[in-house]
């Protein structure tokens, strides 16, 4: 699983049929800096993610990739390969908290 | 599949139950320049007692893995299947 | 699986219902020269779920992909990574082509 923030949400009108009803949003993965182990920074890519939790614009989330994405009741029967199964609370680094939810500019 | 070398070895006392007893390998697949690495070295069960430095042909077939730990519930993915001549 | 080295903690306010009360690890892979003492770990981290309570600086051997949810089987858990043992010691010979 990776770290990602939710930087947007994306609607088509035309898909196939088993996914009518599923949320889509738009993620961005973060690391740990390598050279400064206190900070997030993002990656640079992007991810169209299947949310079951209820993730908003802003907000950090947890992502599963692969066929694992797919091992989930909602997600099953689903075509789809990057699923969001958790909101972030904390990150710590080190011992060191290098993300809390309620600090975070949504 | 797929051959590696076999660069170490590894023990674990606090593991899934399905390794129990299983000897387990670290192993680095290399580029077809026989030198570079090609990605992170994995860890591998081994039944045929492989030395180090040897080369190795793994598997990655997981249900395959499964049959041999005789586990339906076992992570392991790689397991040495033969060691080259 | 590769192997690991842990560097942090990964809470979570709202997970899918299927991972409540599962804790997480921020987790390094190891490259080669990582295990030969030759370079530090700089890796991207991944979130590996963990059952088995491994700390800070514990080497793991990481599960990935569908085998990560292998050991909740029948059940259904959408895990890509998964903590397979956490490694006591780990003993490395140097390859061929390092010796040359």
């Amino acid at each position: 699983m990776f770290v990602a923030k939710v930087t947007g949400s994306l609607v088509a009108t035309q898909k196939v049929g088993s996914m009518v009803g599923h949320k889509l949003l738009v993620v961005e993965p973060f690391r740990v800096d390598s050279q400064d182990r206190s900070r997030l920074v993002s990656t640079g890519r992007t991810f169209v993610a299947v949310d079951t939790v209820g993730a908003g614009e802003g907000e950090y989330v947890l992502i599963t990739q692969g066929s694992s994405a797919r091992l989930t009741p909602e997600t099953k029967n689903l075509p789809i390969d990057t699923v969001i199964v958790g909101l972030i609370d904390t990150i710590h680094v080190d011992h060191n908290c290098v993300f809390r939810r309620e600090n975070a500019q949504h | 599949m797929q051959v590696g070398v076999a660069v170490g070895t590894t023990n674990s006392t606090v593991k899934h139950s399905s390794l129990l007893g299983w000897k387990l390998l670290v192993v680095q697949f290399y580029a077809a320049d026989g030198r570079t690495p090609d990605g992170e070295p994995v860890i591998a069960v081994d039944s045929l007692g492989a030395g180090m430095g040897q080369k190795l042909i793994l598997s990655s077939d997981g249900k395959g893995t499964r049959a041999l730990l005789q586990s339906e519930t076992t992570p392991v993915r790689w397991s040495v299947i033969g060691i080259q001549d | 699986m590769r192997i690991g080295e842990v560097i942090g903690t990964v809470t979570l306010n709202r997970a899918h219902q299927s991972l409540d009360a599962a804790s997480y690890r921020l987790a390094i892979p190891l490259t080669l020269d990582d295990l030969l003492g030759k370079t530090k770990p700089a890796g991207e981290a991944l979130v590996v779920y963990d059952e088995l309570g491994a700390g800070i600086g514990s080497r793991i051997a990481i599960s990935e992909g569908s085998e990560a949810a292998q050991p909740f089987h029948p059940e259904l858990k959408p895990i890509d990574a998964y903590n397979a043992a956490i490694l006591d010691s780990i003993r490395m010979e140097p390859p061929h082509g390092d010796r040359s």
